[in-house]
């Protein structure tokens, strides 16, 4: 490469080439376009909208505090994990049927960055967008409409596990978009596994420490408690074991998906 | 005592050292599902030259490339660029190496300008100032400066490839792969990318593939025909120019010329005539097995003849005799 005396060359090597290059590319995605403020706009409104009915519909009765905790436990727990989903299915699918996967792939990048760049970008987006922003509206709205709040680190704790609850998730949706070059698996796994899961539960209890639902609504199983609640609640918490679970279920599919686009042939 | 440095090498040893090879590979294969789209490939690409990789559709062209850079993984033997393994070592690979695609792909919604930046930055961190030049540098060189801001989705095809080819080139490579570079250009724009390809030959090697014959003989050094995933010709493009039958004279006659056949056939380096005749005129074609008595005698021997020459000439192939010829003929050309 001669002529290039006047550059400074990247100096990443191994699995992080490219990956700073790459982070940019997909933090401009969320954070310079449109993307970051129509997340906030959906998850708010929608969060607030749905809590302001319940705090201010009926002004005879002032709802009580787990009633709240237990209508945003459930809410948190569907409807923006289902926005993950949506959100993922095309990261890596859309980037391999453009052609664009390829055209990166052929300039001196990682795979295993090009995975990582996705991962950490989403995972960001994901908790500012749906689960910081619309938890701090919450939080704001039954400050003002139910007596007794949260205390606020147990709170800024749960909006860690709702986020540990979507990983999951985001990852599975991650790893089925190396393995599919189709949407439909992509987006249908994930989409069944979350409408399904309270009915896997039921009949399967001890998948209650596998699936996210175990986090936010109390299962079929006795052993595990709804965590968030609890935590908002202040109430003792049986087993920390789910949370250990997703975890390791999201560094497995992570690492999954890693190695199946390292065998990628484009 | 004073040590007198002594070279090893000499000078002569210097000038006479082989061409360094950028691409390398010994019996490359590609299989899917059993069927094979290449077959064992022995390739050299020696430094600086242009090098043009020539096959119908489907003939194992977009495959070689694509294990040459790693992005497909070999079902057999080896290829090495600059030396390094084209499946363990394709990210040191392809930071020497400017790509163009067959079909570019880029993010539809990113500019010409920010396509290059975000390119350029797979290469370098900084500064910013001298990627700014280089990506301004690469637009003027595809004439795409006037739309460097325009979102890529509002691009025709042939603007496409023009930033494809001025991608491939922003890193200054000491490689450029170029997959059909001028197969999406009109006229102008393919003599314009043959043009840039002559003056990377200074600083780079050029290894492109195209169906495109005309381009071929315009510029390359060094040919190889793929067929159905197999080599069947390679060679420098002079010599396959040459032909596979060897060296051949046209020579055109009027009058007896039966005295002069005999006395031609019957010199030990013609090898053989075939016999035309077009508007009242005998026309030969004089195979010859020694090119260099034949440059020196076989004039003058015909016209001290009865018979009176009207032309005569070296046989000259066009690439496309040649391509026809080892594609239809199923015939293996080795130069």
């Amino acid at each position: 490469m001669s002529g290039n005396s006047a550059f400074e060359l990247v100096s990443e090597r191994g699995w992080r080439r490219g990956l700073s290059n790459l982070l940019n590319k997909e933090f401009a995605g969320w954070w310079k376009t449109r993307m970051w403020w129509i997340q906030c706009l959906i998850w708010v409104g929608l969060i607030g909208f749905i809590v302001g009915t319940a705090l201010f519909g009926s002004p005879n009765s002032r709802p009580r505090l787990g009633d709240m905790v237990e209508l945003y436990a459930i809410i948190a727990c569907i409807l923006p994990a289902a926005g993950v989903i949506i959100i993922m299915q095309d990261t890596l699918v859309g980037d391999k049927r453009d052609g664009t996967a390829a055209w990166i792939m052929s300039k001196p990048a990682a795979r295993q960055a090009f995975i990582l760049s996705k991962l950490v970008a989403y995972s960001l987006g994901v908790l500012a967008t749906m689960v910081v922003l619309p938890g701090i509206v919450f939080y704001a709205m039954i400050s003002i409409g139910v007596e007794a709040t949260p205390d606020p680190w147990p709170f800024i704790a749960s909006l860690g596990i709702i986020f540990l609850g979507f990983l999951p998730y985001l990852t599975l949706t991650l790893m089925l978009g190396s393995f599919f070059k189709s949407r439909a698996p992509v987006i249908g796994i994930p989409m069944a596994i979350l409408f399904l899961q309270q009915y896997m539960i039921g009949l399967l209890p001890v998948l209650g420490y596998a699936l996210p639902w175990s986090l936010f609504v109390t299962t079929a199983n006795p052993n595990i408690s709804a965590i968030v609640p609890a935590l908002l609640m202040g109430q003792p918490i049986y087993s920390y074991l789910p949370l250990v679970i997703m975890a390791v279920e999201t560094i497995l599919f992570s690492l999954i998906a890693v190695w199946r686009f390292n065998r990628e042939e484009f | 005592m004073d040590t007198i440095f002594q070279p090893q090498i000499k000078i002569s040893q210097i000038l006479e050292a082989p061409p360094t090879s950028v691409i390398e590979t010994r019996g490359l294969t590609k299989a899917y599902k059993g069927v094979h789209a290449l077959k064992p490939l022995d390739l050299a690409v020696h430094q600086n030259s242009i090098f043009g990789f020539l096959g119908a559709n489907g003939a194992g062209k977009t495959t070689t490339i694509k294990l040459l850079l790693g992005l497909i993984r070999p079902s057999g033997g080896t290829a090495t660029v600059f030396g390094m393994d084209s499946v363990s070592q394709s990210i040191e690979i392809r930071s020497r190496v400017g790509y163009l695609p067959q079909e570019p792909h880029f993010y539809e919604h990113m500019t010409a300008r920010q396509t290059l930046q975000y390119v350029a930055r797979f290469f370098f961190k900084g500064p910013k100032k001298a990627i700014e030049e280089r990506v301004d540098e690469m637009l003027e060189l595809v004439d795409l400066a006037d739309k460097a801001n325009r979102p890529i989705k509002t691009f025709s095809g042939g603007e496409r490839q023009r930033l494809g080819i001025a991608q491939a080139q922003v890193n200054y490579p000491d490689l450029l792969i170029l997959d059909e570079p001028a197969a999406s250009l009109d006229p102008i724009g393919r003599r314009d990318v043959l043009e840039v390809m002559s003056r990377l030959r200074k600083y780079s090697t050029v290894f492109y593939s195209t169906h495109i014959l005309d381009d071929v003989q315009r510029v390359s050094d060094t040919v190889v025909i793929l067929n159905n995933g197999e080599l069947v010709a390679q060679g420098p493009i002079e010599e396959l120019l040459a032909g596979s039958e060897g060296v051949v004279y046209i020579v055109h006659l009027k009058g007896d010329v039966e005295p002069t056949r005999l006395q031609v056939l019957s010199l030990p380096w013609v090898s053989g005539i075939i016999t035309g005749h077009h508007n009242g005129k005998t026309i030969w074609q004089v195979s010859v097995t020694d090119p260099q008595t034949a440059e020196e005698q076989l004039y003058r021997l015909l016209a001290n003849g009865p018979a009176v020459v009207t032309e005569f000439h070296r046989k000259q192939y066009e690439l496309e005799d040649i391509f026809m010829q080892v594609i239809e003929g199923g015939q293996n050309v080795r130069k």
